[in-house]
């Protein structure tokens, strides 16, 4: 029995309890129920034990070697293989697949550049003011959800940051103040007690607000605006209050807040917010943490930006960086690739159905450890140990902090890890 | 609010309590009443119930419950309690959902005299899995 860090999701909680055999885990004890899906995943009737490959239209059982031989075929055809996912993967098998990238010229992208990844990327000419999750649950008096709902997305996180005690407070949950800024009235509300502050905004109203909060940010004691995206005065002029006296603040932001709103980066003007309320504040300052959903997302923006200073969408010529602006939406919609490569994630069905669609015309290579709606129309398939439980590694949490993933079983059938099937990818590549 | 609990459970009675036998009580003596109806000075025993399939172990219950930060210090920095559970331990989280474990050291039952009408556990559960009932 040990403690053990899950990779259920981005927070990547270093305290679950499990209990093996060796051969089976028998309890997991502290995990939630997305942690313990993942554990679930080692006997799962989904869980892909042999290699397939599309024969004429059907997907059947083959050899390592044919699958693999199969793979290179596919990729040494290919003048612009895309490689897409890595976000539920080790950082070691995301550095091996930069390096595939730029061994067979493709475009490497991760799930999170249509993701937290476009905050990072804004970051680098705005700056950013990053916080820790330890740091929260010892220090922080005041979290703002924008656009997140963390009761169901990440089901650990408010249990974490806004009902612990912590080293530094007499209380917890007591002095601890939530607001929820949001159009929808998610479960993450019911947490509310009566201190908190829900602004239930109109949709897609973000901006307008932001923009609002700037203006009066130099004026929190006499608001000049009637109230702004459904929110009257009053809220404003407390959602103000709030943000310009906390001393350990903290602004959560998920999917809801990321999509571009009249044409204006919103990403930008909440940062430009962030930094303007910091420089007025004197005895504290606001942070931030981007809410991610698969749980080593953070790490492919490190290990790229770390290899290149460039967080994502990664194009290789002549095993040189280029210089270019896509990402993997554009690279799918303008049909930009022929064939590709997808690590741990499932783009058919997560993509709009006009990129998917796009997607399943060209070969399909997949590295994944279950079936998903990808390897259902993929022409090779090629299994992977679950990281986290059968393979070691590093991750990134949510606030960017990298943990170390430990091993607790032994694969079956000694399926190789993402990281091993891609070192044999690159090696028979060189090869040839 | 020791009267309240007791009142609840059923080991004591309405007109236990001499001052709202004042007739300057008396509508709240009747709203009590009514509230009670039939069931006063019936034996009640407290419930927690877990609603398994709206749980999603969370473990908020868990950090939140005032018996389990005294006796659990893990739970003080949002941590899972150690295994296996503390004899005084409320709640834990296994298997992906909350589980009640031992409910004679709740606060409502056992204080060493600060028995309190807590319910941190169910005010604050995001899926309103957790109850809290007299039956």
């Amino acid at each position: 029995m040990k403690r053990v860090p899950c990779s259920g999701c981005s927070l990547l909680c270093d305290d679950i309890i499990v209990r093996s055999d060796g051969l089976f885990i028998d309890e997991v004890i502290g995990a939630c129920l997305k942690g313990k899906e993942r554990f679930d995943q080692l006997t799962s009737n989904n869980r892909i034990l042999s290699p397939l490959i599309k024969k004429n239209g059907v997907i059947e059982k083959c050899s390592w070697e044919e699958a693999l031989e199969k793979a290179i075929e596919i990729i040494k055809n290919s003048s612009k293989p895309l490689l897409y996912g890595f976000s539920n993967t080790t950082c070691e098998a995301q550095l091996k697949g930069i390096e595939l990238a730029k061994a067979i010229d493709g475009f490497i992208d991760s799930n999170a550049s249509i993701c937290q990844g476009k905050v990072l990327e804004v970051a680098k000419t705005t700056g950013i003011t990053l916080t820790t999750v330890a740091e929260l649950i010892n220090k922080a008096d005041l979290i703002v959800l924008w656009g997140a709902n963390a009761a169901e997305s990440i089901p650990r996180l408010l249990n974490k940051i806004l009902f612990s005690r912590g080293k530094f407070r007499m209380t917890g949950r007591e002095i601890r103040t939530l607001i929820i800024i949001d159009p929808v009235k998610t479960a993450s509300f019911n947490v509310m007690g009566v201190r908190d502050l829900a602004l239930q905004i109109q949709p897609n109203k973000d901006l307008e607000l932001i923009r609002v909060l700037k203006e009066e940010c130099c004026v929190a004691g006499s608001i000049t605006s009637e109230g702004v995206a459904g929110l009257d005065k009053d809220d404003l002029k407390r959602l103000l209050l709030h943000l310009s006296e906390t001393e350990n603040g903290v602004i959560i932001t998920g999917q809801g807040l990321l999509r571009p709103q009249s044409g204006a980066n919103i990403i930008e003007e909440l940062l430009e917010l962030i930094q303007m309320v910091n420089t007025k504040q004197e005895k504290g300052r606001i942070s931030l943490i981007m809410m991610g959903g698969h749980f080593n997302m953070a790490g492919f923006d490190q290990v790229a930006l770390s290899l290149y200073g460039k967080n994502g969408g990664l194009q290789f010529k002549n095993h040189q960086l280029s210089d270019n602006d896509e990402n993997i939406d554009s690279k799918i919609y303008n049909e930009d690739f022929d064939c590709s490569i997808i690590v741990g994630t499932d783009p058919i069905s997560h993509l709009p159905r006009s990129l998917s669609q796009k997607l399943a015309k060209k070969p399909i290579i997949v590295v994944d450890n279950k079936n998903s709606a990808t390897t259902y129309i993929a022409d090779i398939v090629l299994p992977s140990a679950i990281t986290g439980i059968e393979v070691a590694g590093t991750a990134y949490r949510l606030d960017q902090i990298p943990i170390e993933l430990k091993t607790i079983l032994k694969a079956p059938n000694n399926i190789p890890s993402d990281e091993e099937i891609l070192v044999k990818i690159i090696d028979k590549i060189n090869q040839s | 609010m020791a009267f309240a609990l007791d009142l609840l459970q059923g080991k004591v009675k309405i007109d236990d309590c001499t001052p709202l036998l004042v007739p300057k009580y008396k509508k709240q003596y009747d709203t009590l009443k009514e509230l009670l109806g039939g069931e006063e000075g019936k034996k009640k025993e407290l419930r927690i119930d877990v609603d398994e399939d709206l749980c999603d172990g969370c473990g908020i219950c868990v950090t939140v419950c005032p018996v389990n930060a005294r006796y659990c210090p893990p739970t003080l920095s949002g941590k899972a309690p150690d295994y296996p559970p503390e004899s005084h331990q409320l709640f834990q989280v296994k298997g992906g959902k909350c589980e009640l474990l031992n409910l004679k050291h709740c606060r409502r039952l056992e204080a060493e005299g600060r028995e309190r009408e807590c319910r941190v556990c169910e005010t604050y559960c995001p899926r309103k899995a957790v109850t809290i009932e007299y039956q």
